[in-house]
């Protein structure tokens, strides 16, 4: 309950702060008389830091989400988008359409990056299945390994010949919020809606599968199944997070592992703490990203990596993580 | 690295430029090779950028070179018996228009030299230039593969330094031609010099009349870049002859080529003019269309926005030309936009 209240705090942070000093007064007033011919400090206000709350808050909801579904799926707990080849996948489809066919701009990474990360995802899943017991968590791991290193070679195969390509995929690669307006917010804003609600609704499933294959097929629950549902829904959720910002590692990992901390094992609570610190996370880092980066900004995958990895690394030294 | 790849780019992506053909002709090859007919006594000796004097024996006429340098050098006669380019030499704009015929090519991507080939010309002289920051001569730089780098135990490397000027390459190209025996006065580089006198006057004269300021950008998704002319040679040079290019107060200190503006500063500066980065120019203006602070600065407003020929330049007939077109462009700026 404290940790929703903050996430209010935090969006209403996101919005008055920035690398721009805009006066609280103007920020408020920016809302009051918003055209599009307004003020400089209104169209910050509203067109560039509204939308990426908004965004850092769904794709945080959606990273945290995901890395707890894939963490229980697996039963892995290092598990997280980037080795399910969503990351490879995407970046894959994003540098191919720069090299083979000569597409650019934003909006395009984004299109090609969703498709990218969907296919990698079924890809994984298809090849992780083969043979005769079905989608074990070892065998889905290995192929996200596999899938991920090969897309990884070719993807640098062709960056290699291509330095315009290059200048181009550097500036996605890295994992930013900042200059994602509306069309992009609003184009993958309902895939993540729709994955948010279904990943909360895994709970149970996953609490099943938590027990061992043998005791979730007693208890009525088909494995194929919920896999092949539980991974579509991670597919989704990591697939639209990745095509909007770029990939952004760190959270799918971590955030699960907070989340068991505080509220242990059960998925059906599990769940919702992982989406409300995930969106924490990642705005609070956006923010901080902000703030500190003088008249630019720090990608928010710079600040996840600086102060994420040794937070992280406090955590697991000095507070007894619940196993999984 | 990240020095290293702006530095590698810079170079090699100025592709927008190729309207700016070099009119550096075709001498029908009667040129005899390596302008060997006036090759002069030994010994030979050449200052290069570094500080260091080179000496040999005989005068060299085997020359492999950097691509910009061996577009300097046949400007002069002098022609080298192999280039090495940081991009295909169809793309390279310090290429366009140059004849390389019977020139061996040993690269065509920044920081990879086929040096097997190059060790089969038997040369005695290779031609680069000098960065100071880097301490290296280009295609030899530390990031540069050690294979490619071998390039430098085949013979002397020289060139003139990367400095506050354009000028500094153009002049140090035409010295060594002439120290390697090339007929300065009576060449295609003469011509081209007096060309680009013209146009360096044309500009000064234009800028005379107005007041223009400037601010050399490169537009990103995320950041605004904002360059810094103390590391763009030729936003020096235009400062001088009477474009004000604007210096940004706060370059990143790990890499002070640019002051990073996150789009909510867009409008920092307000210059009357927006100058382009020539490598990313096509690319840039759909960028900033989807920028809703881009207009925030009032010269994108006003529309008021022109290429930049930004970290290529080395000889004087391609800087006569871009001189030239940024007269034409600079034509009907308004200069009472900025502040």
């Amino acid at each position: 309950m404290l940790l929703a209240g903050l996430v209010p705090v935090l969006a209403f942070l996101s919005v008055t702060q920035g690398s721009r000093d805009i006066a609280l007064r103007d920020v408020l007033d920016a809302f009051g008389h918003f055209t599009q011919s307004s003020s400089v400090d209104d169209t910050v206000t509203v067109r560039l830091r509204v939308p990426r709350t908004i965004l850092g808050l769904l794709v945080g909801a959606a990273l945290g989400l995901a890395g707890t579904l894939l963490q229980g799926l697996t039963r892995n707990a290092l598990a997280d988008p980037g080795i399910m080849g969503v990351n490879a996948g995407a970046a894959f489809a994003v540098v191919g359409s720069i090299t083979l066919l000569g597409v650019s701009g934003l909006a395009f990474h984004v299109a090609a990056a969703f498709v990218g990360a969907l296919a990698a995802t079924a890809l994984v899943y298809t090849v992780g299945s083969l043979g005769r017991d079905g989608a074990t968590p070892v065998k889905m791991a290995l192929a996200g390994a596999a899938i991920t290193a090969g897309l990884t070679a070719v993807t640098t195969g062709l960056l290699l010949t291509d330095l315009a390509a290059q200048q181009q995929y550097r500036f996605w690669q890295v994992g930013s919020l900042a200059g994602r307006y509306a069309p992009i917010v609003t184009g993958v804003a309902p895939f993540l809606l729709v994955g948010l609600v279904l990943a909360l609704l895994c709970g149970r499933w996953l609490n099943a599968l938590a027990l061992g294959d043998d005791a979730a097929r007693g208890l009525g629950v088909s494995l194929t199944r919920t896999r092949v549902a539980t991974f579509l829904v991670v597919g989704l959720l990591c697939g639209a997070a990745t095509a909007a910002c770029g990939p952004i590692v760190f959270v799918g990992l971590v955030v699960p592992h907070v989340a068991r901390f505080l509220c242990g094992p059960d998925y059906r609570w599990l769940l919702p703490y992982a989406l409300v610190l995930g969106a924490l996370l990642l705005l609070g880092a956006d923010i901080l990203g902000r703030v500190l980066g003088g008249t630019g900004e720090l990608q928010v995958g710079v600040v996840l990596g600086i102060l994420g990895a040794p937070f992280f690394v406090l955590l697991v030294r000095y507070a007894r993580l619940a196993e999984l | 690295m990240r020095l290293r790849l702006a530095l590698a780019t810079a170079a090699s992506l100025a592709l927008a430029l190729s309207a700016c053909s070099s009119d550096v002709a075709d001498d029908d090859g009667a040129e005899p090779a390596s302008g060997a007919s006036a090759t002069p006594e030994g010994p030979w000796t050449f200052t290069d950028g570094s500080g260091e004097v080179v000496e040999l024996a005989e005068v060299p006429t085997r020359i492999i070179a950097h691509a910009p340098a061996a577009a300097a050098l046949i400007s002069y006669g002098i022609r080298p018996v192999g280039i090495y380019g940081d991009e295909s030499v169809d793309t390279d704009p310090n290429l366009d228009g140059v004849d390389l015929t019977g020139i061996e090519i040993l690269g065509e991507e920044w920081g990879s030299i086929d040096v097997a080939k190059a060790s089969t010309l038997d040369a005695d002289l290779i031609v680069a230039d000098w960065w100071p920051a880097e301490k290296a001569h280009s295609g030899l730089e530390n990031s540069v593969k050690a294979k490619s780098k071998k390039l430098a135990e085949l013979a002397p490397v020289v060139g003139p330094s990367q400095g506050g000027s354009i000028l500094n390459l153009a002049e140090g190209y035409e010295d060594l031609a002439e120290s390697l025996g090339a007929d300065v006065e009576n060449s295609q580089g003469a011509e081209d010099k007096a060309a680009f006198e013209k146009a360096r006057d044309a500009f000064a004269a234009a800028m005379a009349d107005k007041d223009l300021t400037a601010l050399a950008v490169s537009p990103t998704a995320d950041l605004l870049y904002a360059a810094n002319p103390e590391f763009a040679p030729e936003l020096l040079d235009f400062t001088e002859w009477g474009l004000q290019v604007v210096t940004p107060d706060a370059p990143d200190p790990d890499f002070p080529y640019w002051e990073n503006l996150s789009w909510e500063n867009a409008d920092k500066y307000q210059p009357d003019v927006l100058l382009i980065d020539s490598r990313s120019f096509e690319e840039a203006k759909k960028t900033v269309a989807a920028q809703p602070t881009w207009t925030s600065i009032r010269a994108a407003e006003a529309g008021q926005l022109i290429e930049w020929p930004a970290f290529w330049l080395h000889t004087y007939a391609d800087y006569a030309d871009a001189l030239t077109k940024l007269t034409a462009d600079l034509a009907d700026v308004d200069d009472t936009i900025g502040d």
